[in-house]
């Protein structure tokens, strides 16, 4: 079906999102809390489009807006400029640490904050993708706490999470980089919980806590005679491939002399 | 009266069997729980964890949403000051500043004898009465300062 955003005419599938269909076409949609992975938080409202739908207009989050008819799609009309820019403000009174709401800010000249009290070493927007990231992943080691004004992300009792294997999925997909991780002699820490790093087999590169190993072994029944990092990993099975590539070749040659002998 | 902690394992594992083993009948549990030693316990926390077979995280993240529920102790006389819109307007911060005179204890926290506890609520839907507090099941409304001297005092074991 068709779509028109910002002016031009694009292809859609029944129920893609509008997001979704801009990226594929190369417009540009800011968003924070959206995640391939992780998909459907919709909590922190940047990535609203103003949509005319049978005659009727609306400003939608595009992340999660199926297109079931024909819609026009503005992604950065005078309103959603305005009402982003006022989001913005919002999530940088929240969250005036992160790098990437500085960036934000920036772009969209926001002024410094004089109205709220803000602090400014908080980087969290509290859009809930790190405790999803968990929860999907198994561990479940982190959730929200608390509500309203003193709503935050955190392990149970605010203590060194017990149920955590240490993979840092949670801090790869925070948008704005608020989980930290700390690398140091064969250790990591996240959530103020020290994980010991294995090694590499083949490279010898610290890359893998112990209990993320046994997460593996014991989910995935994964083969662990060798503890491959994921670029050894890749480098094997390139010479898996070529190995098997050439003994092809070798067959060949030899049906093809098989063959010429033959003849 | 309410169960000491330790005291009982026991007495969770009674509120446990009341219940099938099925996620929603969570905040039911921690309720009961609530009730039994008036706070959740660390130890019931686990126990409820084990039972349900749902990870500590989401244990956690619902025993500090709801203002019911509390992972310290409340004391035996539970003090809930009003500070909705109205009793803000009619001047409820004054009468919580009374009780923190009186009791030296602020919102969350518990006097030393265990009585009292403090918290503040939004709106009881009294509103007619502001300001308003509510003492375990007694309501006080119109409330001024001076008055709360006398009903701490008539508030007995
Ligand atoms: S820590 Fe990051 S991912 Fe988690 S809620 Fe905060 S901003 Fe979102
Ligand atoms: S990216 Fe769509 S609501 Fe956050
Ligand atoms: S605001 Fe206090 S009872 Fe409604």
């Amino acid at each position: 079906m068709k779509v028109i955003i910002d002016d031009k005419e694009f292809e859609a599938e029944y129920g893609e999102y509008i997001l979704d269909v801009a990226r594929r076409n190369g417009i540009h949609i800011p968003t924070l809390c959206h995640s391939d992975a992780v998909p459907g938080q919709g909590s922190c409202r940047l990535c609203i489009v103003e949509v005319y739908e049978r005659g009727k207009n609306k400003v939608v989050v595009s992340c999660l807006y199926p297109i079931t008819g024909e819609i026009k799609v503005y992604t950065n009309s005078e309103k959603i400029h305005r009402m982003r820019r006022n989001i913005i403000r919002l999530l940088a009174a929240r969250a005036p640490g992160s790098e990437y709401i500085k960036k934000l800010k920036e772009e969209y000249g926001i002024p410094e904050e004089t109205r709220f009290k803000v602090d400014e070493k908080e980087k969290c927007v509290l859009c809930g993708l790190c405790v999803k990231a968990c929860e999907k992943l198994g561990s479940m080691a982190i959730s929200t706490v608390n509500r309203g004004a003193t709503k935050k992300v955190a392990p149970p009792f605010e203590e060194p999470p017990v149920d955590c294997i240490g993979c840092t999925s949670c801090a790869h997909v925070c948008p704005t980089g608020a989980i930290e991780v700390r690398e140091y002699e064969g250790k990591r820490v996240i959530w103020n919980r020290t994980f010991e790093l294995l090694k590499c087999t083949s490279c010898g590169r610290y890359f893998i806590t112990r209990e993320q190993y046994e997460y593996m072994k014991n989910r995935h029944g994964i083969d662990m005679k060798e503890l491959l990092c994921d670029r050894c990993r890749q480098k094997s099975t390139a010479e898996k491939l070529v190995s098997l590539y050439k003994k092809l070749l070798v067959k060949k040659t030899l049906f093809q002399c098989y063959r010429l002998q033959k003849d | 009266m309410h169960e000491k902690p330790g005291e009982g394992i026991l007495k969770v594992k009674s509120i446990l069997e009341k219940y099938p083993k099925e996620r929603r009948y969570l905040l039911a549990i921690l309720q009961d729980i609530q009730k039994t030693y008036n706070y959740l316990p660390r130890e019931a926390l686990n126990e409820v964890r084990d039972y349900l077979g749902i990870p500590l995280s989401s244990l956690y993240s619902m025993a500090t949403f709801y203002k019911a529920l509390s992972l310290k102790p409340k004391g035996r006389y539970v003090i809930k000051v009003c500070d909705g819109t109205a009793c803000h307007i009619r001047g409820s911060l004054d009468i919580v500043e009374e009780i923190k005179k009186q009791l030296s204890i602020s919102p969350g926290e518990v006097t030393k004898d265990g009585k009292f506890s403090l918290e503040t609520v939004n709106c009881l839907g009294s509103c007619a009465l502001a300001p308003v507090m509510v003492i375990n099941d007694k309501y006080y409304g119109n409330l001024k300062p001076a008055m709360v001297k006398d009903i701490l005092e008539s508030t007995g074991d």
